[in-house]
């Protein structure tokens, strides 16, 4: 016998598989939309429980109906409970990522896309992210590319491990077309190796353009 | 203790029996019987969320009672109390509930039960050693076991740590990884000061 909060339940659950994994599991549209109808129709019924006492209830002259009224206020309670920890647990995922300086958007689309690499240009319906999570992660890049702004000479995104070579040796594993670097242009096209220096492709790297080797 | 932390928000899925104090005609469904009316006396089992509130708060009426009344869960009955007091690493915890000791905690909350609170931080302290110990073999083992991993492992665990590593509850099992990440961190700290 299901019981009211035993769909936030679930999506509590999920939230719990998505703390252990690396990357985003697909947005629980459904669930979410059957839990805020499960709100609604708490409310819906807690609403025509009060019609009749004309709003002068009294709960020491009717305890059944007083239970019944916390019973479906803590219900509605529970459920919001599960409602904001499931999308905090995400978004605080997706913090992570933009910080980490992947590609969010794309990685999304990938991953429901299949391994065929093509970007999510259909209109987002197969992403894994709900359409106001890629609102948040544009937002949320744009908020820390200003906050990094505030200061030229330092990356914040940047690796904090020192780095034991100037130069590295990379594989290109996207096409991520031209970029200058002190020595000039490369044009980094897919499987093509380069020598190049470490600082100028670190971000590349970061997103999965490229492949450090050795 | 945060409102957005997930182990507790499972933790207070967790259910607990309760006895209803008067007749509530709407909520026959927590009985299974949607039709009928939920009559006082009425047993159901009730996750903490909306035990905790319906316990604590007052019916309203002179004397003072509340919607129900609770027991303690299975979990932390006589049986395992008394299992738990005789040796606390001989009982497989997540048997009895995947959140053993948050449910303690928040029972404790409800109820004050000195001798059980005695007997579970205790039981705590002990199977806590246990469990350093073994994240710390785990780790050495891995570092041995370079020629078969296989053997390696069981020399790290065993046939009984691993029964006893299988029982842990969520709280112990991040015990657990801490120790055993932290061991592992270390050690290869240890290695990467060696190298340079």
């Amino acid at each position: 016998m299901p019981m009211y909060g035993d769909l936030g339940n679930k999506l509590v659950q999920h939230a719990k598989r998505t703390q252990n994994l690396a990357h985003l599991p697909p947005y629980q549209t459904e669930l979410i939309r059957a839990v805020t109808r499960e709100v609604r129709d708490l409310d819906k019924d807690v609403a025509s429980l009060l019609e009749p006492f004309q709003g002068s209830f009294d709960p020491s002259a009717d305890q059944a109906t007083a239970c019944t009224l916390l019973v479906n206020h803590l219900s509605m309670r529970r459920n919001k409970r599960c409602l904001l920890a499931y999308h905090r647990t995400r978004t605080d995922k997706l913090e992570e990522l933009v910080w980490n300086g992947s590609d969010v958007l794309d990685l999304a689309g990938q991953q429901a896309g299949g391994a065929n690499g093509a970007p999510a240009a259909d209109g987002g319906a197969s992403s894994s992210l709900s359409p106001q999570e890629e609102d948040y992660v544009r937002q949320y890049g744009d908020l820390l590319a200003a906050y990094k702004g505030q200061w030229t000479d330092i990356d914040l995104t940047g690796s904090l491990e020192p780095p034991r070579d100037l130069f590295i040796d990379v594989r290109v594993l996207k096409d991520a077309g031209e970029i200058q670097t002190e020595y000039g242009a490369i044009n980094l096209t897919k499987n093509s190796q380069f020598y190049v220096r470490h600082g100028d492709v670190e971000r590349l790297i970061a997103q999965g353009y490229l492949q450090k080797l050795g | 203790m945060s409102y957005y932390d997930i182990d507790l928000i499972l933790t207070d899925a967790e259910k607990i029996p309760c006895t209803f104090q008067l007749d509530i005609p709407d909520l026959g469904y927590l009985d299974n019987t949607p039709t009928q009316p939920l009559k006082a006396g009425t047993k159901v089992n009730l996750p903490l969320w909306l035990a905790e509130m319906l316990a604590i708060a007052n019916a309203g009426d002179a004397e003072g009672r509340s919607f129900v009344t609770f027991d303690l869960p299975p979990a932390l009955g006589n049986d395992v109390v008394q299992a738990l007091k005789a040796d606390p690493r001989a009982v497989p915890l997540r048997d009895q509930s995947a959140h053993f000791y948050g449910l303690a905690t928040q029972m404790m909350e409800l109820s004050e039960e000195q001798e059980l609170a005695a007997a579970l931080r205790k039981t705590f302290v002990i199977r806590a050693s246990e469990v350093a110990l073994h994240a710390r073999k785990v780790g050495g083992a891995g570092q041995r076991g370079k020629g078969g991993a296989d053997e390696g492992s069981n020399l790290g665990v065993g046939g009984a740590g691993e029964e006893f590593l299988r029982g842990l509850d969520e709280w112990e099992r991040k015990l657990f990884r801490k120790a055993h990440d932290g061991t592992k961190s270390g050690k290869e700290w240890m290695e990467s000061i060696k190298k340079h």
